[in-house]
């Protein structure tokens, strides 16, 4: 691993705007579908005309989600965009349904050990 | 290499319609597409399904795999005959390059080799032995993704990463051949769960003289032992004694950076959430720490214990129930 090639990675935080045309080539869809995105509510862009809009970076990973969505199983705009906010929802609730397992199996663990 | 039986792992005859290609890719894209999937292995099932049907979709690929014949078993040794896809006309997949680094980086639409050797890599005026006519024209390479998954206390600290990644590049004979390419990957600090990192120029080369494109890679963490991540911020779970629960005081806290030392303030109750501000991950807004309290009650038993405990209820007016009965 000696003669590993070292690269400064830049890290695409909340700070960040991507202007269209990059996000476009980013996530890999087209500004019309951009757009549509933007009009259901899934990303929520500043600017006034679509080219000259820009994106937080912390929206990029729905955009890329959505994108994928469309590509791989052929969903449409409509349908990716559902699928995106149901699969957030579904992630927030594994999430807490992790953490009160958690606390259930703490809970049982505390009283077999008593 | 491996041979791969595109029409097995699409479990469709070779007699199949392009309709029931389509249906079955459809069918499977759906089962094992890694935003949706929480079957094992759903992301190499994805991509060799994906490989299956970028040849038997397109009329050309699909005659051409046709004719190495169907005597071939999945997993069996394979080399393609020279002039195996002689008389046909077709570009070679979209995806030219692959990135990985043991288990933990994949690429997007990364195909096999034994893809590669069939129908090349080249794009849009790329190069390949079934490349197309492109107009050979200077233009920028395309970005690369991949996916990397990281330790949260790496996401706090910052960590590096040695990915091995593989280039196309255009040997004499006009052919593509991958070349091994080892890159170290300094992740900052702060990075969050499903954020990108930019690695300027590591993305496909730009065809005669082109920008190179960028690789970027998709930030996940694994979930922690004792930290639940919700963006920035994490959530712990403290158990903490009836005592210093009635009474309050200072109890040492894990926290990312190191134990820190908080106060409980009297009277605090299990389920009660206490916040360190600014110990979740860092960032331009760090995140907070939450502190969920637990009371843990020890049992009675020991005659000391139990003679507590009979003091406690002949002493203390306390009634937890009082509420529910108005």
């Amino acid at each position: 691993m000696n003669n590993a090639t070292e690269l400064h990675a830049h890290l695409l935080n909340e700070g960040d705007w991507i202007a269209a045309t990059e996000v476009c080539q980013l996530c890999r869809i087209e500004l019309t579908t951009v757009v549509e995105l933007a009009d259901l509510g899934i990303v929520t862009p500043r600017g006034y005309a679509p080219d000259d809009w820009q994106f937080p970076a912390t929206e990029l990973s729905r955009l890329r989600t959505a994108g994928r969505l469309m590509r791989d199983l052929g969903l449409n705009v409509s349908g990716a965009a559902l699928a995106v906010e149901l699969l957030e929802a579904q992630h927030h609730l594994e999430r807490r349904l992790r953490r009160l397992e958690r606390l259930v199996h703490e809970e049982g663990a505390q009283g077999l050990s008593q | 290499m491996e041979y791969r039986d595109y029409y097995k792992i699409l479990g469709v005859e070779r007699t199949a319609t392009a309709d029931d290609i389509k249906k079955s890719y459809r069918r499977l894209a759906r089962k094992y597409h890694p935003d949706v999937s929480k079957e094992k292995d759903a992301e190499a099932r994805f991509k060799e399904v994906q490989e299956a049907y970028e040849v038997l979709k397109d009329p050309e690929k699909r005659a051409a795999y046709d004719q190495l014949g169907s005597n071939w078993k999945s997993g069996e040794q394979f080399r393609p005959p020279p002039d195996w896809a002689s008389g046909f006309e077709f570009r070679g997949g979209p995806r030219q390059r692959r990135a990985s680094s043991g288990e933990e980086v994949f690429e997007d639409e990364q195909f096999s080799d034994f893809f590669s050797s069939l129908f090349g890599g080249g794009g849009a005026g790329g190069a390949g032995p079934f490349a197309g006519a492109g107009a050979r024209r200077s233009r920028a390479g395309r970005d690369h993704h991949a996916r990397i998954e990281i330790d949260l206390d790496e996401a706090f600290g910052g960590t590096t990463r040695t990915l091995e990644l593989k280039r196309p590049q255009l040997k004499d004979d006009g052919t593509l051949e991958l070349k091994p390419h080892t890159v170290k990957v300094t992740i900052p600090s702060g990075v969050t769960e499903g954020q990108l990192i930019r690695l300027a120029g590591q993305g496909e080369p730009g065809p005669n003289g082109g920008r190179a494109g960028d690789l970027y890679l998709e930030v996940h963490i694994r979930p922690h032992r004792l930290f639940q991540l919700d963006g920035r911020d994490v959530t712990l779970t403290l158990p903490i004694a009836p005592w210093e629960a009635a009474l309050g005081g200072p109890v040492k806290v894990p926290t990312l950076a190191g134990p820190v030392e908080m106060n409980i303030p009297a009277g605090a109750q299990s389920g009660q959430k206490l916040r360190l501000r600014g110990r979740g991950l860092p960032g331009q807004t760090p995140g907070d720490e939450y502190v969920l309290l637990k009371v843990v009650v020890p049992r009675a038993n020991s005659p000391d214990a139990r003679a507590l405990y009979e003091e406690m209820r002949q002493k203390l007016a306390f009634d937890p129930r009082a509420e529910l009965f108005g």
